[in-house]
């Protein structure tokens, strides 16, 4: 929310500033930490999945300051309008986030399992889908950040995309692993990878929603744009 | 170590007593204090000297005959009751005429007399000019506005001269007392519906009745030991008179005339009257004092 | 006051409910002074309509017309329409003294008369109805048990209102206002001399009495018009600049001067 005015307590400002700078810069690990996971995929590289599995107790502990300073907030300043919003979706926003970072974490461990079958899958599919999550999250954090409604809404239409490479992922392991019952083991991992990424996509339009009450006051629609995943009798059973 | 220690000990001792400017302000606060004190001192004194010069010389003219007994030639043992009774007479009577009066002048003046109000400025500015005139004034005032027309002294006449010099007194602590109820008794009781009359007298005049009684009784003390305005009115009288058309005794007046005189007994009696009159004074005041306390 | 006149002619429309009173283009002048500027709105009957904004806006001036208060005064007027129960109040031949028995008034300070508890319900009552020894006993025990008072005060009726503490006396003066059997109190800052626990018995009172009452009520303290009212009305340099439910304005108001006030970015 970008105010002409400061607030006349100059200690509430700071403190709201700060809350904004720990959200940014949680934003910045998990999305760091997605790259990574996504580095060790693509280049099976063993040291950026470690790493990426070590930034989680980061993003834990920013979390937590997070919440501590939303409830202070709430607690002694009475926020009211844009501030009461912005807090109180700092709060959710920072859960999502945090989820995140767990997934990102997950798939830089399975990165590492399907790194020994190698060669026996392809990674294209998962590459560009894995493209597209970060490309996507990269827009929320910038949204988060600069309090940006409209690149909200972005992210929010843009995950369909995410969900039809999820959809189109899940059938082609399917075959794969018809085809060749030795590429189960790996292809059921890599499905566990696209299924997390997928969760990805979703807290990032959720985070998204919240972008766009926090700044507008208005809520986005209850029925989002999906891929069809949901829908399809093929699909695997969500969540 | 020791010697930043004893710097920063230094450095305590002079921002808390910040050297000769401390002590000369605690010399000059023990001057004030010593001249404050020593000016009550003295200002007790007089009064008790007083109080102690009226006992000593009156206590022994009082007995039940100058109570009973009315005035009378010297040596015939005369006493001062019929100018006691005067008194009373004279004060209630202007107490009758000057409370109401005062009163609604004060309502008036409080109530109705805001800033812009120029009649309301007048009355209060004549209010207080009569405040302050010499009370002799007003007597002549009277001598001239009652006793010449009717072409004698009268008790009416004195009555008349003491309520004059009491509506003013009743006038301004009646205002003044009112102006001291807050707006808001005033809005709350029109809010409930009540006209102005009912507010004013059920509200206003209510919150401030301990001020106001205590303004009434401020003038009877002053018009109980008013001789001035009486001479030229009510004259004095040494039999017992009730009638109000006929010069009639009072205490002050009665004084004045005894205690010039070269009889030992008549001198005797003034200042018994004199110490009758503090303490009818005193005793109106300590009624006002623990009235206003409670 | 430059504040689309079009969207305030929406919120009233958009509050859907019978109106005590409607408030239509009013002005109000202290002497020269334009106080108000052309105020058009509605308060809901038996719902809390709060009024906040800086001092000096205009929101205990608007309070003080509906039971014209400013006749008090000289050199104060109002021009324009308030609606209640069918007719314009501002009018001369409304009778002043029915109005203020239909539309009651509760202040900043508790203003206890000084009188007796009893004398202090049965004043008001007094002067609008003739009641029997009984009945008025009845109607005092009523409406001190509706403030939650009786228990405190049932044992000294007779004793002076002055003995009261400030949240009893408060209370008192609520139970003196709805004891002549309004239909609109208006409460100017009731609980601003207040200590919190006080405050809280009479916004839990306000609560119980929009059952039956319409209120209208001024106050500097956001949280208390957040708790306490249906709908919010802000106000800044005489002008009304946005009506609607205490939840939008709180949460997302329309105009960009409310949302300054209420987050604290003022001045």
């Amino acid at each position: 929310m970008t105010q002409e005015r400061s607030h006349i307590v100059k200690s509430y400002e700071q403190e709201l500033d700060q809350l904004r700078a720990m959200m940014a810069q949680m934003g910045q690990i998990v999305e760091e930490q997605v790259g990574l996971a996504l580095d060790a995929i693509a280049k099976h590289d063993e040291e950026a999945a470690d790493e990426a599995a070590r930034r989680d107790p980061e993003v834990d502990e920013l979390e937590r300051e997070v919440e501590g300073l939303g409830i202070r907030l709430l607690a002694l300043r009475s926020p009211m309008g844009p501030d009461l919003r912005e807090i109180v979706s700092a709060l959710k926003i920072t859960g999502d986030l945090e989820r995140m970072g767990d997934y990102a974490a997950s798939i830089a461990r399975r990165a590492m399992k399907v790194a020994s079958e190698e060669g026996k899958v392809s990674l294209s599919g998962l590459r560009s889908m894995g493209r597209l999550v970060r490309e996507n999250l990269h827009r929320t954090v910038e949204a988060v950040v600069n309090h940006d409604p409209h690149q909200a809404m972005e992210v929010w239409h843009a995950d369909r995309g995410v969900d039809e490479h999820y959809l189109t992922l899940f059938r082609e392991l399917i075959t794969y692993m018809m085809e060749d019952p030795r590429t189960i083991r790996s292809c059921t991992e890599l499905l566990f990878i696209a299924k997390n990424l997928e969760r990805i996509g979703d807290h990032a339009t959720n985070i998204a929603e919240r972008v766009f009450y926090a700044v507008t006051g208005d809520n986005l629609p209850t029925l989002r744009p999906r891929g069809g995943v949901r829908k399809s009798q093929q699909g695997p059973p969500s969540e | 170590m020791s010697e930043t220690a004893q710097q920063m000990a230094r450095a305590t001792k002079q921002r808390w007593h910040q050297g000769g400017r401390a002590r000369r302000r605690q010399v000059l606060d023990r001057i004030a204090t010593g001249t404050s004190i020593a000016a009550g001192v003295f200002l007790v004194l007089v009064l008790l000297s007083i109080l102690w010069t009226l006992l000593s010389r009156g206590l022994a003219g009082i007995s039940w005959a100058t109570v009973t007994h009315s005035m009378g030639p010297p040596g015939s043992g005369g006493g001062l009751g019929n100018a006691i009774l005067g008194s009373i007479i004279q004060t209630g009577l202007a107490l009758a005429m000057a409370a109401p009066l005062g009163l609604f002048c004060g309502i008036y003046l409080s109530e109705y007399g805001g800033k812009h109000n120029h009649f309301a400025s007048v009355v209060r500015f004549v209010s207080d000019v009569l405040m302050s005139a010499p009370s002799i004034l007003i007597g002549l005032f009277i001598y001239q506005l009652v006793v010449v027309p009717w072409g004698h002294f009268s008790g009416f006449a004195g009555a008349v001269a003491l309520a004059v010099l009491a509506v003013p007194v009743i006038v301004r602590t009646t205002e003044d007392m009112l102006r001291l109820v807050p707006t808001s008794m005033r809005e709350a009781g029109a809010a409930l519906g009540a006209p102005r009359w009912r507010v004013i007298l059920s509200l206003c005049l209510r919150s401030a009745r301990q001020g106001v009684l205590t303004g009434i009784l401020l003038a009877v003390a002053r018009m109980g030991g008013e001789t001035a305005p009486l001479l030229f009115t009510s004259l004095g009288n040494q039999t017992w008179s009730l009638r109000l058309d006929k010069p009639m005794a009072s205490l002050p007046v009665a004084i004045y005339q005894y205690a010039g005189a070269s009889y030992d007994d008549w001198v005797q009696l003034a200042w018994a009257g004199a110490l009758l009159i503090t303490c009818g004074v005193l005793m109106i005041n300590i009624i006002v004092r623990l009235s206003a306390r409670r | 006051m430059n504040h689309g006149p079009t969207t305030l002619a929406e919120d009233v429309a958009d509050s859907g409910e019978e109106a005590a009173l409607a408030v239509k283009d009013l002005n109000f002048y202290y002497g020269d002074h334009h106080a108000l500027h052309d105020i058009t709105m509605d308060f809901p009957a038996r719902q809390v309509t709060a009024m906040i904004g800086p001092s000096g806006c205009g929101k205990s001036t608007l309070l003080r017309i509906f039971n014209r208060m400013y006749d008090l005064y000289p050199g104060q007027r109002a021009t324009g329409e308030v609606m209640f129960d069918g007719v314009n109040i501002l009018e001369n031949t409304v009778g002043l003294d029915v109005l203020r028995a239909r539309i009651g008034m509760v202040f900043q300070k508790p203003t206890p008369f000084p009188m007796s508890i009893y004398d202090n319900i049965a004043f008001g009552v007094r002067l609008h109805e003739r009641l029997g020894r009984a009945e008025m006993d009845e109607r005092v025990q009523d409406v001190l048990t509706r403030v939650a008072l009786w228990n405190e005060v049932r044992d000294r009726l007779k004793a002076p209102a002055s003995g009261l503490s400030g949240g009893q006396q408060q209370r008192l003066c609520i139970a003196r206002s709805i004891a002549t059997r309004p239909e609109v109190i208006l409460l100017d800052e009731p609980t601003s001399a207040l200590d919190p626990i006080s405050t809280a018995r009479i916004e839990e009172l306000l609560d119980e009495l929009k059952e039956e009452f319409t209120i209208a009520i001024v106050t500097h303290n956001m949280q208390q018009a957040a708790r306490c009212a249906d709908r919010v009305a802000f106000f800044y340099m005489g002008g009304l600049i946005e009506v609607d439910t205490a939840d939008r304005i709180f949460t997302n108001p329309r105009q960009k001067q409310t949302q300054d006030y209420i987050t604290g970015r003022f001045g």
